[in-house]
């Protein structure tokens, strides 16, 4: 029909409209109703929905590290499934469309009178998936440590659970109520965008949705070449490291060189590190979500989050590298700390393009912070996990803000309270760590004090990085200062290694000393 | 003599009840926002001065101090280690894909937080006892900072609210205004304790300045203050808890669709408040809805409020075309300065333009005939957007509209539908200036069946102030297993009901009949974050389970339960002035039509008569398309709307599906 190629820039809008408000509902829908504090109180999920070739129509602003990871999520699930109408396929397999163990997802294909229109899907982080400790981010060295690995498979076959399935899971998992009253919750989110999909296509007809996906990519796209447009044309390089890999000693550098040719770009990996024997490895899907991440940053806040950024953009990384790490290498840290230093080196080089709009290098790390025991209390295994704020790169004409969440990550805190009312645990300093921030004409961000006292003998685990390296200064910024862990027994200070499990003492205080943000300019 | 009286930005609105006569009259006075009480003054002065008169006031004092950052200079005292809590908050930043965004300021910057040594835990043990001689050397530093007004939040205070009574009974004795977090919020989560009671900190003495000042004006009327919970409260401790007044306006509003859509039999609304620059949706089932999580100017206020969802979409959002080829529409505003293209000040087309240009207003009849709209203006306005787009003006006119209208679905499905309501059951409520020529198009958009619009569309957040009970909240944090029983709550929850009871008898409630104490109980299952608000009653445990499974579609019955919070509502019931009621049912209103006019919708013009409101009557039928003309708002009536004159005077448009 004719009406097929007029694309009509009001209806255009509209359906953006349409189309976001979708994955919003969902999120709504997961929030509510999931069961951990991780996804409801520190919301560490995504949802979004696809047309049939797996490409990402919109996402909701939830987390950038699951924005270019989805779309192979539903690649693989189309790829190795035979799925029917009121199907659902859960996966987390880092190697078929998942990035590490502890983040699900679920897949729902959208059926419109027996046609497959496009998916339904949605990835929360669960807090604990089996595996070598609680909480699932061992310092493992192989994949099968790190917890149960689920590849495509269907939770759902014609609107009813596999039992089999689900049974199989909850059997492999440290708290199985709280992963089944969080996996309803995700199923629900998944049947709420499936009918909300299926309304529009009853109110719009089939043919026009889908053209008007199709135009929201196109439109995405032109948006991003426009951007790619105003970078001027040539090639940036930029390098920078991983501590280590929590293993051996060693630094693990990271090398990208960005060429910008008039409407389109490179992006190549080539010359960072092989992949390494500790978690710290990234699948080809969190180097994608930082890529996507970084331009995403550069357009305005209204262009939809779709496929359609992606591509104007060629993305290379090296097979069996730290960042596109092959079967069965580790990855748990891949996503919480590579994911970030990708982020880094990406900026480092579009730097050197457009020095006006980029930032310094913000602190780099998520702290990943994992305490576990048996509550005395009632007798029950915990598991605390928590990611920790630290300093903001200074931003040209801007300070960098302190104690913020920065980049590919932006989950909320566990409040004092709720946690004392928790865990036997007491968090004694949660300051700002004043002076962290790198010098400059604008000043990075500080770093922050977390410093959590064990109330009785429990385990914990640190997944974190900037302990050696600096996030870097710009334009002759300062670079911020490292972060540190220490022990503090018996009011002795010791220094924890960035990376590793500890046995703690009743009384033992963990300090977490997150770093700062490089600074901007010359002071 | 009941009045009812909203301060906004541009107009002060006024609505007086004779209990006498039943009277209600509505008049409006420009405001005076660099003395708003002026307005107020010299409104009052036209209401008869020798009566008794009961006043019930909601001014945006305390919002403006909050968002234009004029409140007073405030400290806070908190426990060692915790002074930057309400810098990191919840160490989330606020845009996702914006380098240059920064989370609010914290209202009390770094130098004015101080720490008291002092500790309790999550028993509410003393694990530090606080030596109060500390505070001589906070107090020397508080005067030499020329500082008056304290917030004291320590961490789990409560439990044990003894330290950071102490630090509040040793700084009021020397003369500061101290707000101490476990009498403004004793919940947990310190963060947004913290800021609640900073808010409250910092706009209190604004707040209590401006009260004052009326209350010396207006020595021999009964004055009370609206707050944002639907209730209002008396003077004295609005002066004191400013907090609870942040958006009384737009509560206002919701009380108002609520008593006016009850008096006219419908329950279950949803509340739509269009104006110049934002638009505001709540839901009315049976109740007004309360939030625990509002948020204003960045910063959490987690008190009950109101829900109210408020979008950037209004009759002056800018129609724009951007980079990619699509059409946009807001969030930038003209506002109501240079205002749309036809008011003769601006350029910008806006959705008013657009309106304008489709001859679904009155160039004349703008605001009573006050404002004449330049109608080529708008045209020309609209047409530069339109050469953009390479479409004809009307068609971007149209768009402009079509747009605006997704911007305000989305935000009535966030109320309704994400909330778990279907819109079929409800009736929406259109008040507001410029929501008259939307409704209806959201009504069938959303699949909602009938559009009220009440006769006071202009002044309904007044009449909501005039309708509005005296409300007071109380709340404590408790963490007890579900198990705990019910004898024990109630002697937890008595001193909570005791102090509702003497309250309201201290605001003039003396009759029991006339108060109502809820009891309510936030619980989860262990492990959860979110709590539900049960009412408490033998069931209490089973009601939980139910809500649960309603609200999140499961319940798990071999979970641990936990009650969070006691929640405890003293409600003293005003006697609501009935709405003046019509007896004439005559179903010809041809006589209200004042002339014909071209309309242009999406499937072609057509010639559709206008209505003049003033003319209508009781039982009167329309069938649109039609456009209903009111001096302040102008109403439309889509192609095969039914509606009618219910004997209250409000329009009932019921919506084909």
């Amino acid at each position: 029909m004719n009406s097929s190629n007029e694309i009509n820039p009001i209806r255009l809008e509209v359906f953006k409209h349409l189309f976001t408000a979708i994955p919003e509902e969902m999120g709504a829908v997961l929030r509510k109703s999931s069961y951990s504090p991780n996804i409801k109180e520190r919301l560490d999920f995504s949802c979004a929905l696809f047309d049939a070739e797996a490409s990402m129509i919109s996402q909701a602003a939830h987390i950038p590290v699951h924005l270019g990871a989805m779309p192979l999520s539903v690649q693989y699930s189309l790829k190795e499934i035979d799925l029917a109408p009121g199907d659902m396929v859960t996966l987390n397999d880092p190697y078929r469309g998942g990035t590490h163990l502890p983040d699900i997802t679920l897949v729902a294909p959208i059926f419109v009178k027996d046609e497959l229109f496009g998916f339904a899907a949605n990835r929360a982080h669960h807090a604990d998936v089996g595996g070598m400790t609680a909480g699932s981010m061992p310092i493992a060295q192989e994949l099968f440590q790190e917890g149960l690995i689920i590849p495509p498979i269907k939770l759902i076959e014609a609107g009813e659970i596999n039992q089999g399935n689900w049974n199989l899971i909850l059997a492999n998992v440290r708290t199985p109520v709280e992963r089944a009253g969080d996996l309803r919750a995700q199923i629900a989110a998944n049947q709420r965008g499936v009918q909300r999909m299926q309304e529009l296509a009853n109110q719009y007809g089939i043919e026009d949705l889908s053209n008007y996906a199709t135009a929201l990519l196109d439109y995405t796209e032109r948006m991003t070449r426009n951007l790619l447009a105003e970078i001027p044309n040539g090639e940036y390089s930029f390098a920078d490291a991983l501590d280590d890999d929590g293993i051996s000693d060693e630094p693990i550098p990271i090398k990208v060189s960005i060429k910008i040719e008039d409407h389109a770009a490179t992006v190549d990996f080539n010359g960072s590190a092989p992949q390494q024997k500790g978690s710290v490895n990234a699948v080809y899907a969190i180097t994608l979500s930082a890529v996507y991440y970084v331009f995403r940053c550069l357009l305005s806040a209204d262009v939809p989050n779709n496929s359609g950024s992606l591509r104007p953009i060629q993305v290379i990384a090296p097979e069996s590298s730290v960042v596109n790490a092959s079967h069965p290498a580790p990855v748990a840290g891949g996503n919480v700390e590579t994911s970030q230093r990708i982020t880094d080196v990406l900026l480092g080089a579009l730097s050197q393009a457009m020095p006006d709009r980029i930032p310094a290098a913000s602190q780099g790390t998520m702290n990943n912070t994992l305490i576990g025991g048996i509550d005395p209390r009632n007798k029950r295994s915990f598991t605390y996990y928590e990611t920790i704020c630290g300093g903001m790169g200074a931003r040209p004409g801007k300070d960098g803000a302190s104690g913020i969440h920065t980049h590919m990550t932006n989950t909320l805190n566990t409040p004092v309270e709720a946690l004392e009312f928790a865990y036997p645990l007491q968090v004694m300093r949660y300051e700002i760590r004043e002076g962290t921030g790198g010098a400059g004409q604008f000043k990075g961000g500080n770093g922050v004090y977390r410093d959590i006292k064990v109330l009785i003998e429990a385990q914990a685990t640190q997944l974190s990085e900037r302990r050696k390296t600096k996030p870097y200064g710009l334009e002759g910024g300062e670079p911020g200062s490292q972060g540190v862990n220490i022990l503090i027994r018996d009011s002795k200070e010791t220094e924890l290694p960035s990376k590793g499990t500890f046995d703690l003492k009743a009384g033992d205080i963990l300090s977490v000393r997150t770093p700062g943000g490089g600074g901007y300019g010359k002071k | 003599m009941r009045i009812g009286i909203d301060i906004g930005g541009t107009f002060t609105d006024f609505v007086v009840h004779n209990p006498e006569t039943g009277s209600i009259t509505t008049f409006k006075a420009p405001s005076t926002p660099s003395d708003p009480a002026k307005a107020m003054l010299e409104g009052l002065e036209r209401v008869d001065g020798t009566a008794h008169r009961q006043l019930i006031h909601g001014s945006t004092v305390a919002t403006n101090a909050l968002l234009e950052r004029k409140g007073t200079k405030t400290a806070l005292i908190t426990t060692k280690g915790f002074r930057d809590v309400l810098q990191i908050g919840r160490q989330n930043r606020p845009s996702l894909y914006d380098f240059f965004e920064d989370p609010s300021e914290p209202l009390i910057p770094k130098e004015l937080r101080l720490e008291v040594n002092e500790r309790v835990n999550a028993d509410g043990e003393i694990q530090q006892a606080l030596d109060i001689k500390e505070l001589d050397e906070v107090a020397q530093l508080l005067d030499a900072e020329d500082v008056n007004s304290i917030a004291v939040s320590l961490l789990f205070s409560f439990l044990y609210p003894g330290h950071e009574q102490a630090i509040a009974d040793f700084l009021r004795e020397k003369g500061f205004f101290v707000s101490a977090s476990n009498e403004i919020l004793p919940q947990f989560r310190e963060y947004e304790r913290t800021s609640t009671t900073a808010v409250n900190a910092y706009v209190s003495p604004v707040m209590d300045k401006y009260i004052g000042k009326l209350q010396k004006e207006l020595p021999h009327d009964d004055l009370s203050i609206m707050q944002s919970n639907g209730g209002s409260i008396s003077p004295l401790e609005a002066r004191k808890n400013a907090v609870r007044c942040i958006v009384s306006g737009p509560a206002g509003g919701v009380v108002g669709a609520q008593s006016v859509g009850l008096q006219a039999g419908f329950d279950r609304l949803i509340t739509f408040d269009m104006g110049g620059t934002s638009t505001d949706v709540g839901l009315v089932d049976k109740q007004f809805q309360l939030t625990n999580e509002a948020e204003v100017g960045g910063l959490p206020i987690h008190i009950p409020i109101i829900d109210i969802h408020t979008v950037g979409s209004g009759g002056g959002s800018i129609a724009r075309v951007d980079a990619g080829g699509a059409l946009q529409v807001g969030p930038e505003s003209a506002g109501a300065d240079p205002g749309p293209a036809c008011y003769g000040k601006g350029r910008l087309p806006t959705v008013t333009d657009a309106n304008l240009v489709l001859g679904r207003l009155l160039p004349g009849n703008f605001l009573g005939g006050e404002m004449k709209l330049d109608k080529q203006r708008a045209i020309d306005a609209i047409n530069s957007t339109a050469q953009a787009l390479g479409l004809d003006p009307y068609q971007t006119a149209l768009g402009v509209i079509e747009i605006a209208n997704a911007h305000m679905a989305r935000a009535l499905r966030v109320i309704s539908v994400e909330r778990g309501y279907d819109p079929e059951n409800f009736t929406l409520v259109s008040f507001g200036g410029a929501g008259g020529l939307h409704a209806s198009a959201l009504a069938r958009n959303l699949g909602i069946p009938q559009v009220l619009v009440p006769p006071q569309a202009a002044t309904l957040s007044a009449l909501g102030m005039l309708m509005a009970d005296v409300i007071k909240d109380y709340t404590k944090t408790v963490m007890l297993p579900g198990n705990t029983s019910i004898r024990e709550i109630e002697a937890l929850l008595q001193p909570l009901v005791e102090t509702g009871q003497n309250n309201l008898s201290d605001q003039g409630i003396e009759n029991a009949n006339d108060m109502i104490i809820e009891r309510y109980l936030d619980m989860r299952y262990e492990g959860q974050s979110f709590e539900l608000r049960i009412p408490f009653g033998d069931d209490f445990i089973k009601d939980f389970h139910n809500a649960h499974k309603d609200s999140y579609g499961y319940a798990n019955h071999e979970a641990e339960i936990e009650i969070v919070n006691l929640y405890v509502r003293a409600i003293g019931k005003v006697k609501q002035p009935e709405l003046p009621r019509s007896t004439e049912k005559s179903p010809d209103s041809n006589s209200a039509i004042l002339q014909e006019q071209d309309i242009i919708f999406a499937d072609g013009t057509k010639r559709v008569p206008i209505y003049d409101a003033q003319l209508l009557k009781a039982g009167n039928q329309l069938t649109g398309p039609a456009l209903v003309v009111r001096p302040d708002t102008t109403i439309l009536l889509e192609d095969q709307d039914q509606a009618s004159i219910d004997p209250f005077g409000n329009l009932i448009i019921k919506v084909p599906q």
